[in-house]
């Protein structure tokens, strides 16, 4: 992907949106500014109505993205220039109508939510064979990268950076395939091999608001910018959300009735009904059997790895919620800290007899500095982002904050692992709601670069653009500043 | 096999609109939405290696598998048509997605087994399809892929040509492991499709 030809160039690398506010504080680029701001504030006192807004912002942009072209303080800038301004242009306009437009009606919400409910319920029994995934390409816990990169949707605002995560979602999930594919010799990975996994992804990761996320960037980012591979990959995104809506038994080759029972009991999991399922399950002695089995696999597996993640989330349900008290209609939580499932944990590991068998998986848990050999440091760091990756995963999905040393103290000197991001998994996003990190923040220096993705680097440049910046003549009018630091 | 693992992609990108064929910064080069169709196991992926790299550009150092891929075409009259190749899902709990794919597609290429009776009855199904759904200008094209495989031929050539004619699309052999008639495939779409008009 070399050249400006590229559906992530340069266009609003930090440098390019300095430039673009540069511009926008000299005297000459006067005009414009009051044309924006009279737009804000126009479109922000009439009454949300998607398809017209979405018109409204398409033709603002097109039209100042043609004034720019005429006028200084762009005219006679290369079309590379013009193209920043105009990223620069939607990203400044969107941030400042987010909240106004941003799942602004009822239907949007609504669909927010039950899409997020289905999800959340078949991320609980859902197999990568459901869907097709062939065994060669299936790694799940290569794929928590994936999910990890579409979770960042909430974190930003403008529409190209929402955009981002999916592609870089996308990117992930393509670098895994194609590994794959070289390693079994298989051809290279098409549609067949992408879309499951991606459906799978976006499942596991059920990031909240996904509906209206998608439907954000279809309206608001600028249409002509929305092509090619960014726009193959985004019909990827809408494709799975479509598929997972219509999920039945038929289309995870599941019998209806199977299909219907796995819902049924998810939920009851979800709702913290099944902790005592073994007592209260009078309603179908044919299911009773199974089920135990089920409970007995999600709770004491031992063997295999690649079950680690269902037993992560399935059992950590069951804990999370370990109380049925209902307020206004909605399950009261009494969350268990981390440190209490672990001491659980610990006290199980050591009636375990499989114990050294467990620790197999990690090489380096007895090992001294002194045994180290620099070969040993990529193996060691990808060992390390995997475990951090679990365990961030772990505390989010219980929601609750990472509280122990393992953030602090392994910590590397340098910047090498700069990507995670604890301070995100905090304790008022169980408060506040699934929305929380929408609202704050274009921020963040995170760099997936640690990812080891060719591409990453082009695809992030959304990242580390200073949030505070401003116009300076728009500051006071300004309806939604990102507000972080 | 029939293609190999580590091939080349070229670029993808361009910053003109999403119509069907629409016209870049000059009349004489034309990006195409071109979409992939057929049964899993037919051949598509390797039918589109097979055309990408037979143009192999040694600069170009990224691929990211063969679900996208952009190739650009030099016809005779020195317009250029770039290929944006979209590859959909062939299996059958996502034929329900296709229209999302093959929407304000400028062709189509529709890609069965010489050998397999039922991916040429589900060639014909995605022809009804698209005829149903899709934008009528859209150039289709039918592909009875395999053609080194001729030995174990079900599907015969000329029932094949026949049906093609009747749905007004048109019918080519080709053999993605042989590379045999790959290129022809898509330099015949290029001249099919219609251009924006030019100076
Ligand atoms: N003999 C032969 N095999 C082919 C040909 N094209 C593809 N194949 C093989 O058919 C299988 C499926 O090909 P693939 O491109 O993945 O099919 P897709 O599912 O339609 O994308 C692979 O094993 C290929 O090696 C061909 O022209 N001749
Ligand atoms: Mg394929």
């Amino acid at each position: 992907m070399e050249g400006g030809g590229d559906s992530f160039g340069s266009s609003t690398a930090p440098l390019a949106w300095h430039d673009f506010l540069e511009r926008m504080r000299q005297p000459s680029a006067a005009e414009f500014v009051k044309s924006i701001k009279s737009f804000i504030v126009t479109f922000s006192n009439r009454a949300p109505d998607p398809e017209k807004d979405s018109a409204a912002v398409q033709e603002f942009l097109e039209n100042m993205e043609g004034a720019f072209r005429a006028h200084t303080p762009w005219a006679g800038s290369s079309e590379e220039e013009l193209e920043s301004a105009g990223e620069g242009l939607e990203k400044y306009v969107m941030t400042k109508l987010f909240n106004r437009v941003f799942a602004s009606v009822p239907e949007d919400v609504k669909s927010d939510e039950e899409l997020f409910e289905k999800m959340s319920l078949l991320q609980q029994f859902i197999r990568p064979e459901n869907l097709d995934i062939k065994p060669e390409y299936q790694n799940e816990t290569s794929w928590l990268l994936a999910q990890k990169e579409l979770q960042k949707i909430n974190m930003y605002k403008a529409p190209r950076d929402k955009l981002a995560c999916v592609l870089n979602c996308c990117k992930v999930i393509n670098n895994l395939l194609l590994n794959a594919s070289v390693v079994s010799n298989e051809n290279p990975p098409g549609a067949d091999e992408f879309l499951p996994v991606l459906i799978y992804v976006t499942i596991k990761a059920n990031p909240p608001q996904l509906h209206s996320n998608l439907l954000y960037i279809q309206r608001y980012r600028r249409q002509t910018r929305l092509v090619s591979e960014a726009q193959y990959f985004f019909t990827n995104i809408l494709s799975a959300e479509s598929f997972i809506w219509n999920i039945d038994g038929e289309s995870l080759s599941m019998n209806e009735l199977d299909f219907q029972r796995k819902m049924d009991s998810a939920r009851e999991r979800l709702l913290g009904l099944s902790a005592d399922s073994e007592n209260q399950d009078n309603q179908a002695n044919l299911d009773a059997q199974d089920r135990k089995s089920e409970n007995l696999k999600a709770n004491r597996n031992s063997d295999a790895r690649l079950s680690m993640k269902d037993h992560v989330q399935g059992s950590g349900q069951d804990m999370r919620r370990d109380s049925d008290v209902t307020v206004d209609g909605k399950p009261v939580e009494r969350v268990q800290s981390i440190s209490d499932i672990e001491k659980k944990g610990a006290a199980e590991l050591l009636n375990d007899d499989e114990l050294n068998k467990k620790f197999q998986e990690y090489p380096f848990l007895f090992a001294r500095a002194g045994d180290l050999t620099i070969a040993d440091v990529e193996s060691l760091l990808n060992s390390y982002k995997q475990l951090v990756l679990r365990y961030v995963a772990l505390a989010q999905g219980m929601g609750v904050s990472p509280e122990t040393t393992l953030a602090q103290s392994s910590q590397p000197p340098s910047d090498l692992v700069g990507s995670e991001e604890p301070e995100n998994v905090n304790d008022n996003e169980k408060s506040e709601g699934i929305s929380k990190t929408s609202d704050d923040v274009i921020s963040e220096n995170d760099r997936p670069e640690a990812l080891d993705i060719k591409t990453s680097e082009k695809m992030t440049q959304k990242t580390a653009v200073d949030p505070n910046d401003d116009l300076e003549a728009l500051k006071d009018e300004a309806p939604c500043q990102p507000e972080n630091a | 096999m029939g293609c190999s693992s580590s091939l080349p992609a070229s670029n993808a990108g361009g910053l003109s609109n999403a119509n069907n064929v629409s016209s870049d910064t000059d009349s004489k080069n034309f990006r195409v939405k071109l979409v992939l169709l057929g049964d899993s196991g037919v051949g598509k992926s390797c039918i589109v290696l097979r055309f990408v790299r037979g143009q192999f550009d040694p600069t170009s150092k990224v691929t990211v598998g063969a679900s996208f891929l952009s190739q650009t075409l030099a016809l005779e009259d020195s317009t250029t048509v770039k290929f944006e190749i979209w590859d959909t899902a062939g299996q059958e709990r996502y034929a329900a997605l296709a229209p999302l794919y093959y929407r304000g597609a400028g062709a189509a290429i529709v890609v069965y087994d010489i050998t397999s009776p039922e991916s040429f009855n589900k060639a014909q199904y995605w022809v009804k399809e698209l005829q149903k759904h899709g934008s009528p200008d859209m150039i289709m094209a039918l592909v009875g892929n395999k053609a080194d495989l001729h030995e174990n031929r079900t599907v015969s050539s000329q029932e094949a040509q026949e049906y093609a004619e009747r749905n007004s699309m048109f019918f080519i052999e080709t053999s993605a492991k042989t590379a045999d008639n790959i290129n022809q495939l898509f330099e015949e779409i290029a001249k099919r499709l219609p251009k924006p008009a030019s100076s």
